[in-house]
């Protein structure tokens, strides 16, 4: 009888309250994931020694990355020296098929935030690996998708396309739900469903449609870029010197399209997603300042 | 309402208190033990070497290569490893490389090295001496045209050479034979001179009255004697000079003649078959395995063609400073890449002294692993290698590492759940591998299946996870 009278109580007070997601309690971090900064310190730390010791099973070396070398990396994510945001969209789009080389991260010369992230030492411990051993090395460290590290996949919360010893070291640290391509951290998922970020959603999708996008959600196209290329490059192995006339005219215009959309999804987003989200976000951490 | 919000300060506590952590318990098990030491190499085939074809003076100029083997043709003694202009390029086993053409009348090892080579294959070449005779050549002729090739006989400049040198000693032969005429000459035009003086001096049938004018005539024919005397021995003297002088000549001939005949000789003795520098490789190791080609059909065939190993699959591969004193030739090796389904086996054959080497870092140590026989390709894959560096030789008690504990006292100890209730137990570890440990127990049973801790569990403290 108690419960019955508790809950009724609750649902009144829920339905006085306004905004549904205010009634909801906001969540614990607001890293990446919804971490804190101390849990995502630790879960890096051991993530990082988790992919040390596959990889030493594996009979390979990789020094274990500190939380600051993996912060660089998912720091150099769409960033480039002398470049703002807007400018690197509207020259590089995302910067996945526009600046795709082919080579392994570690070999990359300019833009690499997947080298970044792996730290020089295990740069170097790849460049003097046998041409045989590089290829099982990265094979055994990413598994398909080459370059898909811990730090790009932090970045941009998305460790669906993960494999190899960082995705079995991701997947003993982080939560199976967060490793699904669905999966958005608590307080994106607070914001998305505001029925003001729901509006804005709908708009998104009728704008893109109009410019010949089919896409619902800003966190769509990227992943879309990266699959599509994947399936140019096998996976991203083929060099671009390598690739043949087919698919290097397929390479041009997937380029081409990636700086089209990401400038569109940009746009989009600055006009649409910051203002509201940014009012949403207001609300649900007014309280409690970080 | 409000009564349902208030709560004591106990049971706050109690709400807030953090729950009673339970022990992770895992069975105690009884296995074998390994310490192994884990790297990567790849697998390569071993002895390396280009092959290269040297151009013969015997031809004007390289042929045309016109077919090439593919890699991996297993090249076997005898064979032809490619052809230029319809000609073989046959390959022999031998350490020393073909350098020069190799001809009749010719010695030294590399002619040695074809004898053994030819007797390998069963073209009896005679005695193994090192000297390109006849023999030789009819062997070299057998293997040829066994093989479907015409054997390379004598050029055309070696003919003319022949053909010269027969001609100038003919010449010779006119030139003695003309120098003793001279010299015979000489002997009789002496012996006339010496008749003739002998016929006027020493005559003792002319007559008294006869005598005055005898002895006139004597007188006259000593002056005449004297005359032809001193004419005689004038004669004599020009015909030994020219006897002289012909015998030098004759000398001077004969010696050429003598110089011209070795000549002849030689060229008669090269004019057989012939195993031109270009057509014969010779490798120290057979069979072996293209690895390699480098030539192109239409371009001349000299200069490296292709490079050859032999069939032993060999892994090179790295360990770390301290990792390497641990590794000795001849210990086993598991030979494994998950991602492609390969396994084999194999054995430590070298562990170099000094890092660095080999082409590795100056952090590691290079060392090499002898692939045992195997059906699977493993030529060019990244392999992981697993060397076992000690081994508990047996079925031991074994606890997870974490299981184990230090005690003030320093002994190392295990928490065993027994009746319901956790108590340490002394243990005497052993070797470690694998995340467990070898243990003995001190002072208690410890039995395969029992429990021990190995950790506590906290369900609200995320980190501990």
């Amino acid at each position: 009888m108690r419960n019955m009278i508790q809950a009724v109580v609750t649902a009144v007070v829920m339905l006085l309250l306004p905004g549904s997601a205010s009634a909801q309690a906001p969540p614990e971090g607001t890293e990446e994931f919804g971490l804190t900064r101390a849990q995502l310190v630790q879960s890096v730390e051991k993530v990082e020694a988790l992919i040390s010791k596959c990889m030493r099973e594996q009979g390979f070396e990789y020094v274990a990355a500190d939380y600051n070398t993996v912060r660089k990396g998912m720091a150099a994510d769409k960033n480039l020296p002398g470049l703002s945001e807007e400018e690197f969209i509207a020259k590089y789009g995302f910067g996945v098929s526009t600046l795709y080389t082919g080579q392994p991260p570690q070999l990359a010369e300019g833009y690499s935030p997947a080298k970044v992230g792996l730290g020089e030492r295990n740069v170097q411990i790849y460049k003097n690996l046998s041409p045989a051993d590089q290829v099982a090395y990265n094979r055994a460290l990413f598994g398909g998708n080459i370059g898909e590290t811990f730090a790009v996949g932090l970045e941009t919360e998305n460790f669906s396309r993960i494999g190899g010893c960082t995705r079995k070291a991701i997947e003993q640290v982080f939560e199976p739900e967060q490793l699904k391509v669905t999966y958005y951290n608590p307080k994106d998922a607070l914001v998305n469903k505001d029925p003001r970020m729901k509006a804005a959603l709908r708009y998104y999708a009728r704008e893109m449609r109009k410019a010949g996008y089919e896409y619902n959600h800003p966190d769509e196209v990227e992943p879309d870029i990266r699959e599509r290329l994947a399936a140019i490059t096998n996976g991203g192995t083929i060099p671009v010197e390598k690739m043949s006339p087919e698919q290097r005219a397929a390479l041009k215009k997937l380029q081409d399209y990636e700086r089209r959309v990401a400038a569109k999804n940009f746009q989009l987003q600055k006009e649409v997603f910051e203002p509201v989200e940014e009012r949403i976000l207001e609300e649900l951490f007014a309280r409690k300042p970080k | 309402m409000a009564s349902l919000r208030i709560e004591s300060p106990a049971d706050v506590a109690a709400r807030a208190a953090p729950p009673t952590p339970s022990p992770i318990l895992v069975p105690v098990e009884e296995r074998v033990l390994n310490s192994n030491i884990v790297t990567r190499g790849t697998a390569r085939f071993g002895l390396p070497q280009p092959i290269s074809i040297v151009p013969s003076a015997l031809k004007a100029k390289a042929g045309l290569i016109t077919t090439l083997p593919l890699r991996n043709t297993q090249l076997r003694e005898g064979g032809v490893i490619l052809t230029a202009s319809g000609r073989p390029v046959f390959v022999l086993q031998g350490t020393i490389p073909a350098y020069r053409d190799l001809v009749p009348g010719m010695s030294g090892d590399d002619v040695r090295q074809l004898e053994q080579g030819l007797n390998r294959l069963r073209f009896d070449p005679g005695p193994v001496d090192g000297t390109y005779d006849e023999r030789t050549s009819a062997a070299v002729t057998q293997w040829y045209t066994s093989a479907g090739f015409e054997p390379f006989g004598p050029t055309p400049d070696q003919l003319a050479a022949a053909a010269a040198a027969a001609a100038a000693r003919r010449a010779v032969d006119a030139a003695r034979a003309r120098a003793e005429h001279a010299n015979k000459a000489a002997a009789a035009e002496i012996q006339a001179m010496i008749a003739e003086r002998a016929l006027i001096v020493l005559d003792p049938r002319q007559p008294e009255t006869a005598r005055a004018a005898a002895e006139a005539k004597l007188e006259l024919a000593r002056a005449a004697a004297r005359k032809a005397q001193l004419e005689g021995e004038l004669e004599v003297q020009a015909a030994l000079d020219a006897q002289e002088a012909a015998l030098r000549n004759a000398k001077l001939a004969a010696d050429r003649v003598d110089r011209l005949a070795a000549d002849v000789d030689i060229a008669k003795r090269t004019l057989g078959v012939q195993v031109p520098a270009d057509e014969i490789v010779f490798i120290p190791t057979l069979p072996a395995r293209v690895q390699e080609v480098t030539a192109l059909v239409g371009h001349e065939a000299r200069g490296p063609v292709m490079s050859v190993t032999d069939n032993q699959l060999v892994i090179d591969s790295a360990l770390p400073l301290d990792a390497a004193p641990l590794v000795k030739p001849g210990m086993p090796v598991a030979i494994d890449e998950q991602a492609l389904g390969i396994k084999a086996t194999g054995v430590v054959t070298r562990v170099a002294d000094t890092p660095g080497t080999h082409g590795v870092d100056g952090y590691h140590i290079y060392f090499e692993v002898r692939v045992d026989k195997t059906p699977t390709r493993l030529e060019g894959f990244s392999l992981r290698l697993t060397i076992p560096i000690k081994s508990t030789k047996g079925v031991v008690t074994v606890v997870p590492l974490s299981a184990l504990s230090l005690a003030a006292d320093g002994t190392s100890r295990v928490q065993v759940a027994r009746d319901g209730a956790l108590e340490y137990i002394v243990v005497k570890p052993g070797l470690s591998a694998d995340g467990f440990v070898e243990v003995t127990p001190v002072n208690g049973p410890l039995a395969p299946g029992q429990l021990v801790v190995v950790g506590y569990k906290n369900p609200e403290n995320r980190d501990l996870q």
